[in-house]
């Protein structure tokens, strides 16, 4: 039941994100047979098939170049509706005082918005695969398969870091908000640190995405394992933190 | 004899140098409809907060039904034959009463769907509107109906018809009886309504800045509990066991004494004091002779002064 009210109170935000992505992955998949003459739109389809594998591999890129961010975004839209976000606004009496553990609380919030990242993270993407491939006849588009479990790798530390934020801040917005200023302060000072200071810095969780997008062929560089390794950490670091600050919170 | 419905021993609960709760000693046996009395902030929400493991206590221990509330696997157990209705009845905007129905009854193994329909019908819940757009009267039956619907052992309702009409007010008083008082539940309620409380309860606790300051049947404060008004000079100022409070009021002071409330007033006699009234107390009144703070004189009187107290030989 408590996984039916986390469904029920983020379904409005994860049909929005899904709709939003959907809408981008066709677009951009459809944008290159987009064709204008005498002030009228049309789509010509021989633009997907003069080279079909080169249309498939550019075409996944601009897919991706919109898609990226949708694990990220969804993480944190949805991970700022964990509990901890119910005890300004006071419905976490009637909560915490049904016969559930906030352990149990915490993770359920957190199995649910991971089924619906991999939605939007995935939703998308393979849509815009199968347009693709039926649009090229060529289904050969390991990238846009590949990606969203990318995302989704990149987009599960952002979830926990938004359930922690939302725990400390105790609302939503706050949340929000803080998790916000830890995405702003860690890009500025790794910015600095690569500028100024001319430091190699690895990055810290997005690897696999970042490995995803600067390879022309998946799978022939190899896998940025540590940040693959520092993702899974803090992934599960967040949430694990959050719940021993709800399990200890007074209200 | 059986195991208190609720226990607790030297209950106490800071927050930082405020003092919520002091030491505070219950014990509601099963079947007991208890009102918990206190003015704001006088420490009934925090003590229930502390039985439902919403707050830690900083000292002393709670049990309900059996069960320590600090432990967490017990808690669950409590939750689940408790019902509650928080002083803020504060649900999810977005559902409609319907869809709260439905988170609920997860959660609990003696939930009533049948009780549930029943209450909506009762109360006049509408059911398909959105908790949000509900009038606050209208949120407050909605709490009761998750609370009552559970079929709980022990109910802990928390000012539970504030912002209701007298109608409503005697609609829920009449189910309380009949659904839950009939059937021997215990009934732990603190609310501003002493006329409600004289109505459903059986026995109440008066607490002030903290600390219990009386605890009794209320029957017998009916049968037993006395205001007496004496004149003279050089009255004592307190206090044997039956003296409960005394205030004073220029030459006159007022005692409520718990029992043999006569032989009380004849030591004053004794002492050359004029009685000038020995009546009986209604809650309501008993209520207000403990709390006020008009130049007290007990220490079971709040804000009384210990060096102002001297014993009534």
């Amino acid at each position: 039941m408590y996984a039916w009210k986390c469904w029920r109170e983020t379904r409005g935000r994860f049909i929005f994100l899904l709709t939003l992505f959907v809408a981008i992955a066709l677009l951009v998949t459809l944008i290159p047979g987009l064709k204008e003459r005498n002030g009228w739109w049309y789509f010509d389809r021989s633009e997907f098939t003069h080279d079909p594998a080169l249309m498939a591999r550019l075409v996944s890129l601009m897919v991706l170049s919109g898609l990226w961010g949708s694990g990220l975004l969804s993480a944190v839209f949805l991970g700022a509706t964990s509990s901890g976000s119910e005890i300004e606004p006071g419905t976490i009496e009637y909560l915490w005082t049904r016969p559930r553990t906030r352990t149990s609380m915490t993770w359920t919030h957190w199995g649910v918005c991971l089924m619906e990242i991999l939605i939007v993270a995935i939703v998308p993407a393979y849509l815009a695969a199968a347009l693709l491939g039926t649009l090229t006849r060529n289904w050969n588009v390991p990238l846009l398969l590949v990606a969203p479990w990318m995302m989704v790798i990149v987009g599960l530390p952002m979830l926990g870091l938004t359930t922690l934020m939302t725990a400390l801040r105790r609302s939503a917005s706050g949340g929000l908000l803080y998790t916000a200023g830890v995405v702003s302060v860690y890009v500025i000072v790794r910015q600095i640190a690569i500028g100024p200071l001319h430091l190699q810095l690895p990055t810290l969780f997005a690897g696999p995405v970042v490995w995803l997008m600067n390879n022309h062929q998946p799978y022939a560089v190899a896998f940025p394992w540590g940040s693959f390794w520092r993702a899974v950490f803090l992934a599960a670091a967040f949430p694990l933190a959050a719940q021993y600050l709800l399990k200890r919170a007074e209200v | 004899m059986s195991e208190a419905a609720i226990f607790t021993e030297g209950l106490s609960k800071s927050f930082g140098a405020q003092v919520a709760v002091s030491e505070l000693s219950l014990k509601i046996q099963p079947g007991a409809v208890y009102g918990f009395l206190g003015r704001n902030g006088a420490g009934k929400t925090t003590t229930m907060r502390m039985l439902l493991g919403l707050v830690r206590p900083t000292k002393g221990s709670a049990r309900v039904l059996g069960l320590d509330p600090a432990r967490e696997t017990e808690l669950m157990r409590i939750l689940e034959r408790v019902g509650f209705v928080p002083q803020r009845k504060q649900l999810y905007g977005w559902a409609t009463p319907a869809e709260l129905v439905r988170i609920n009854r997860g959660f609990f193994p003696r939930w009533s769907d049948n009780a549930a329909a029943r209450l909506a019908q009762r109360l006049e819940i509408p059911m398909k509107t959105a908790f949000k757009k509900l009038s606050i009267g209208n949120q407050s039956k909605v709490a009761l109906l998750l609370a009552l619907a559970q079929e709980a052992e022990v109910l802990i309702l928390d000012e539970p018809t504030a912002g209701l009409d007298p109608v409503m007010v005697d609609e829920i008083l009449r189910t309380l009886i009949e659904d839950h008082v009939s059937q021997g539940r215990t009934i732990f309620v603190s609310s501003h309504h002493l006329g409600e409380v004289e109505q459903i309860c059986d026995w109440v606790g008066i607490l002030e800045e903290g600390r219990l300051l009386l605890e009794s049947r209320l029957e017998e404060i009916r049968q037993e509990f006395r205001l007496v008004i004496a004149s003279g000079e050089g009255l004592p100022v307190a206090q044997s066991s039956d003296v409960v409070s005394a205030t004073s009021d220029g030459r006159f002071r007022r005692y409520v004494v718990a029992r043999e409330a006569e032989r009380f007033a004849a030591e004053l006699r004794n002492q050359g004091a004029t009685i000038l009234e020995i009546t009986p107390l209604g809650l309501r009144e008993l209520f207000l002779h403990l709390v006020r703070k008009e130049d007290p004189c007990t220490p079971g009187n709040a804000g009384a002064k210990p060096e102002a107290v001297s014993s009534f030989s």
